[in-house]
């Protein structure tokens, strides 16, 4: 690989199930004898531009430091990390919301009332100023995966968390008490990259966009 | 977040080499410009802002040199009845890196061009673009990029419609990301925010060439903002029939980086590839008067360090040293 080749970085996981998809037929289709192996840079149907398939949280730091040229990522995942990248467009998909969940019968008088307070949550961040908005203190409880277990199991009295369905929720006895934020898809661009080579990004920027908006 | 591990890179025989030759080379060209070199202390005593390397010297607080513009606005304000018209600078300054990449220790060469208020700024402002204009080549760089922007595009809008503090701030960094449905977002329930929505669209609506500028018609604030774009304009003019084949020059409306300090003409030096600009600089009307000083300021610094990290990772970008 040369600096020639383009890197665009995809993520694993929700949103990389929902935009793998929607690339199919496109000129940025991802070669899919690469993506049943187990190799996380996948060409694609363009020469000299190639994937990296990359977990969320990791995402924006390949992008930020020039090593992936574009990518896309939740907004969720920006506001927590808020590295210096530019943010091209809101792609739509993946929308899901930031949600303050307890268990059933535990309302948000409940939670405010609480003279000690524990939050857990993989979005301290967003947690923090939602709590500075509202003249609160709490006890963060930061997790980085399986977050509705923490109510059930004593070890906080509600979470902070990402909810498309619900479905998962309902699994676990929780409910969202209240809407913190939103978020969705965006598409992200290296500033330097963007800055000094605007005629080379922008057309693989504008094919991103169309692929995503194009499709229900 | 600040990244807490400092980073102090030693510079080996052909990077230390290259440093010297290119600081050398550009103070050589500046003092044909007339610029005169000042070099303030390295060690300052002066309100110590966050990121700097402090120290205790006795019982005072102290810090390493972190900007040479407000070291030596300092030491002018400080000790010169009237402005020295073309100030120079060379060496390192040290600040805590806001990205893991960045060195805490960095070179710089760069000049301060300086005028009593009230005179007229449009010459000086090309002074300086055409100096920066100049860089490349001294650098032996293949080619490059020169952004120029304008704060006042950003700034005037925002406070003709009252907008200060926290949801500037949103806006900014919005305009920053090049986001315009942040600004959107920023500014939900805002009564200003059709307008100022509009004005990012169109701020955000190209990044090319001169007729970039255009965009700004469509612009709700294309009436406030005539002589901003008129100054715009007559630089352009002025800069493109003398532009070096190896630089291409760019208009880049929606630059906001240094808003709070620049008033007027940004400038940003690029290479094709590069991930952080090599030279940055514009005007700042601001900084003199705040030191109790009736004099209006613009220059540009080089980033030598930046330089010398690209010389190493892209070679290609580079003339073969003689």
């Amino acid at each position: 690989m040369t600096h020639q080749t383009l890197l665009i970085a995809f993520p694993k996981g929700r949103l990389g199930d929902e935009l793998v998809p929607k690339l199919v037929g496109t000129p940025l289709a991802l070669d899919a004898n690469a993506l049943k192996s187990r190799v996380l840079r996948i060409p694609t149907a363009t020469p000299g531009v190639a994937a990296l398939l990359l977990k969320g949280a990791d995402l924006p730091r390949y992008v930020a430091a020039g090593v992936a040229q574009l990518g896309i990522v939740g907004s969720d995942t920006l506001d927590e990390m808020d590295m210096d990248l530019l943010e091209l467009a809101d792609l739509g998909f993946g929308a899901c919301r930031l949600s303050l969940c307890a268990q059933t019968g535990v309302t948000l008088d409940h939670l405010r009332a609480k003279p000690h307070l524990r939050l857990a949550t993989k979005f301290p961040k967003a947690t923090e100023a939602w709590l500075t908005r509202e003249g609160l203190t709490a006890e963060l409880v930061p997790l980085s995966s399986s977050a509705e277990l923490a109510p059930l199991l004593g070890l906080a009295d509600a979470i902070v968390d990402l909810v498309q369905t619900g479905g998962t929720l309902k699994a676990h006895g929780l409910v969202e008490t209240l809407v913190l934020g939103r978020s969705s898809a965006r598409l992200v661009a290296a500033r330097g990259a963007y800055l000094s080579e605007p005629k080379r990004l922008r057309p693989l920027a504008e094919l991103l966009i169309a692929a995503f908006r194009a499709t229900p | 977040m600040p990244v807490r591990t400092p980073h102090f890179p030693d510079l080996l025989f052909g990077s230390a080499a290259r440093l010297r030759r290119w600081e050398g080379a550009l103070m050589g060209l500046l003092e044909a410009h007339g610029y005169r070199e000042l070099h303030p202390s390295l060690v300052l005593r002066e309100a110590l802002p966050e990121g700097t390397l402090r120290f205790f010297d006795g019982d005072d607080l102290v810090a390493l040199r972190w900007d040479f513009t407000v070291a030596l606005a300092g030491l002018l304000a400080r000790g010169f009845p009237a402005p020295p018209a073309r100030v120079s600078y060379a060496g390192a300054v040290f600040r805590r890196p806001v990205q893991p990449w960045e060195a805490v220790e960095r070179f710089e060469v760069g000049c301060e061009r300086i005028q009593p208020e009230g005179e007229s700024s449009s010459e000086a402002d090309l002074e300086l673009a055409r100096l920066l204009m100049a860089i490349p080549g001294v650098l032996g760089l293949k080619s490059a990029i020169l952004h120029l922007g304008h704060a006042a595009l950003v700034r005037r809008p925002l406070e003709a419609e009252g907008l200060f503090g926290d949801l500037a701030d949103a806006v900014v960094v919005a305009l920053s990301r090049r986001a315009p449905h942040r600004v959107r977002e920023a500014l939900d329930g805002h009564p200003a925010a059709q307008r100022l929505t509009a004005h990012a669209e169109a701020l955000l609506a190209e990044l090319d060439g001169p007729a970039t500028l255009e965009a700004l018609q469509s612009s709700p604030y294309a009436e406030l903002l005539k002589a901003d774009r008129d100054h715009m304009d007559r630089a352009l003019k002025a800069l493109l029939p003398i532009l070096p084949p190896n630089l291409e020059l760019r208009v880049d409306l929606a630059d906001v980086a240094g808003l709070g300090f620049y008033t007027g003409p940004t400038l940003r030096l690029w290479a094709p590839g590069a991930q952080q600009e090599l030279a940055a600089g514009g005007r700042y009307d601001r900084l003199f008067p705040d030191l109790g000083r009736p004099w209006q300021a613009a220059g540009f610094c080089v980033r030598l360090s930046r330089l010398l990290d690209l010389a190493e990772t892209r070679p290609d970008l580079f003339e073969p040293l003689p």
